[in-house]
């Protein structure tokens, strides 16, 4: 959809994912999507080193979320939600339907 | 953009191991303006300098302000004698490292307006205003609760005069009219 403007797929579901889920790390979000790690933790890098996200550590693991002092935000959110609104409806709710609540541990399934 | 020039002090040009943080990002503004590059002081950095070292940084942020790449900014740096090290750029002269945050030079979700140019010894120091590094500060402080940075404005509020209304205006905004209101009295010099 914004492949044109982002040049690239996986800069587009990266931020297609963080703009749903809030936060991801590269693993994770290739997985949604059924992309290679390498590539999306390269679109994350350089997200980050522009200035559009920014990243904290949580174990080993950089998770990366949208970095909400960069001055176009607002306006490049708004034109993911634009971007969004042309996705199949089953992609849409895939990427809203995660677990984000804790889960006691131990706990049986 | 506008800019405000004031004197600061002249002294005659040092080495890198010499310069105070304001000489040494003077030097390499110069260094990289000579190329066309146009880069302004920004970050923790300005509060160390508007403090009066009440807060010490080593860092010195400098905002590529055009589209200058990486590429050419090396160059530059490699010239000065800095080597590359992920991010930032060190010298073996100093123990202040330096490192080129993406442009555009904002605060938040605006651009800045007007920028500062402070005489140093090393040349012409380009800075966020006093009142734009207050906001800078208090944008780290209203998006992730960091109250160091909360500590940083206060210690720039305290040191040097700032538009507390132009703050007000920003805060609204970013949509921290609350949070500006809470923290006022701090910023006024009225303790907490």
């Amino acid at each position: 959809m914004l492949e044109p403007l982002l040049g690239s797929k996986n800069a587009e579901r990266t931020l297609i994912y963080l703009l749903v889920r809030r936060e991801g790390y590269a693993r994770e979000i290739a997985r949604f999507f059924g992309s290679d790690p390498d590539s999306i933790h390269k679109q994350l890098v350089k997200l980050e080193a522009g200035g559009v996200l920014v990243a904290r550590p949580v174990g080993r693991t950089r998770v990366y979320s949208f970095n909400p002092r960069y001055p176009f935000l607002k306006q490049l959110k708004a034109l993911l939600e634009k971007a969004l609104t042309f996705y199949s409806l089953e992609e849409r709710e895939s990427l809203a339907l995660c677990r984000r609540r804790p889960r006691r541990g131990g706990k049986p399934l | 953009m506008q800019t405000k020039t004031q004197t600061w002090r002249e002294t005659p040009l040092k080495s890198i191991k010499d310069m105070t943080m304001a000489e040494l990002a003077a030097f390499v503004q110069a260094s990289l303006r000579d190329k066309g590059i146009d880069v302004v002081l920004s970050g923790g950095a300005c509060v160390s300098i508007y403090s009066g070292g009440k807060y010490v940084s080593m860092d010195i942020d400098l905002v590529n302000n055009r589209f200058a790449t990486r590429r050419e900014i090396r160059y530059v740096m490699r010239e000065l004698g800095f080597e590359e090290q992920g991010r930032h750029f060190i010298h073996p002269d100093t123990d202040l490292f330096v490192e080129f945050p993406p442009g555009p030079l904002s605060v938040g979700q605006e651009p800045v307006k007007e920028v500062e140019e402070i005489e140093v010894g090393t040349g012409l120091l380009r800075i966020i205003s006093p009142t734009d590094c207050v906001k800078d500060r208090l944008a780290a402080y209203y998006h992730w609760n960091d109250l160091q940075c909360l500590e940083q404005a206060v210690l720039v509020a305290e040191a040097k005069a700032i538009d507390l209304d132009e703050v007000e205006r920003w805060s609204r905004v970013e949509g921290k009219l609350g949070e500006f209101r809470a923290i006022l009295n701090r910023l006024a010099g009225g303790g907490t």
